[in-house]
């Protein structure tokens, strides 16, 4: 008996032969398959639209491993400058190249001064602007704020009096 | 068969798009956004280390703000003109969190309305001490910040 498309037993066993013939359909497999192209049209334009929304031009700045940047309810555009990191270990790097260790060099600051004033050589020769005297800062939040200060007056000592703290924005 | 009618021949209503560019163009623009995409929003948050700012050569009547911390859940504020401390806070709680919000408080109510004025800051400064941390140096930093003192700098202070 068959009801709005579908077959339905009056009986057991009749009953019994519809659930063989069922079975027996399942078992076979198709040679070909069919590209839901629909579907997959509308998931790559939502794919489009979510990614286009997430896009930002803005210079970004690399986060060296080993540290854990704070949250700040106060972020500004990070701009590009170099970027001096003070990790968790106590090394401290230079645009991702190791410099030496925090305490050695706060303590005799010439091998940093040095390669600061390279990079204001570089810009120098480069620019025919004024160096602006940025520079981004990052460091782990659990580092001693006397720490963090103590490389930013090494920092200020160098001319590089606007000092971007690196921050996680919420 | 198509039957006419009329003159010209009736034009068929559904058109078929090509999918092949379609697909071939939002894979494309996928993969680049993909590519060029930024899933941590690092901001920054900017220091002026040098004495002297625009806003200190303003003609208005302006103080300075000195945040001067005695341990993370201790600390004091000090209202200066002229170099001259002319109020004092202390700001003390029992977790640093609480400490941050009754700064936030009397900085609002107390410090920017200075005998009842309103007042302008042109520099703050904040006195780290080695048992705050660097984190908790960025929430005093969002607190002032968030009350529209922008030249900020920091102590380089050393050991204690």
């Amino acid at each position: 008996m068959r009801l709005n498309g579908s077959l339905v037993a009056s009986d057991a066993f009749e009953k019994h032969l519809i659930n063989r013939r069922r079975k027996r359909a399942w078992g076979v497999k198709a040679i070909g398959f069919t590209l839901m192209l629909t579907s997959m049209v509308d998931m790559f334009s939502m794919l489009v639209v979510f990614l286009l929304q997430t896009f930002s031009s803005s210079p970004e700045i690399l986060v060296s491993k080993g540290i854990e940047l704070p949250n700040s309810l106060t972020p500004d555009i990070v701009k590009e400058a170099p970027v001096l990191s003070i990790n968790r270990d106590g090394n401290l790097y230079l645009d991702q190249k190791l410099v030496g260790i925090t305490k050695q060099i706060t303590k005799k600051p010439s091998l940093l001064m040095n390669k600061l004033n390279t990079i204001k050589s570089d810009w120098a020769k480069s620019h025919s602007t004024p160096f602006p005297a940025e520079i981004n800062l990052q460091a782990d939040k659990e580092v001693s704020s006397t720490t963090v200060s103590t490389v930013m007056g090494m920092l200020t000592s160098g001319q590089y009096q606007s000092i971007q703290l690196a921050v996680i924005g919420r | 068969m198509r039957k006419k009618t009329g003159l010209g021949g009736k034009k068929d209503l559904n058109a078929d798009l090509n999918l092949t560019p379609f697909i071939d163009l939002l894979s494309t623009m996928v993969c680049f956004l993909l590519i060029t995409a930024v899933w941590i929003d690092i901001g920054s948050v900017e220091i002026k280390q040098s004495h002297g700012t625009q806003a200190s050569e303003s003609k208005k009547v302006t103080y300075d703000l000195d945040v001067v911390f005695k341990n993370p859940t201790s600390l004091r504020l000090n209202l200066k003109r002229k170099g001259r401390t002319v109020k004092s806070f202390n700001v003390k709680s029992e977790n640093f969190e609480s400490t941050m919000s009754q700064m936030n408080s009397i900085v609002q109510n107390k410090v920017l309305k200075y005998k009842n004025k309103a007042i302008e800051i042109a520099t703050a400064t904040i006195t780290p001490r080695s048992s705050v941390n660097y984190g908790n140096l960025i929430s005093t930093l969002d607190v002032l910040r968030s009350n529209k003192i922008i030249n900020i700098g920091v102590l380089s202070a050393k050991g204690q």
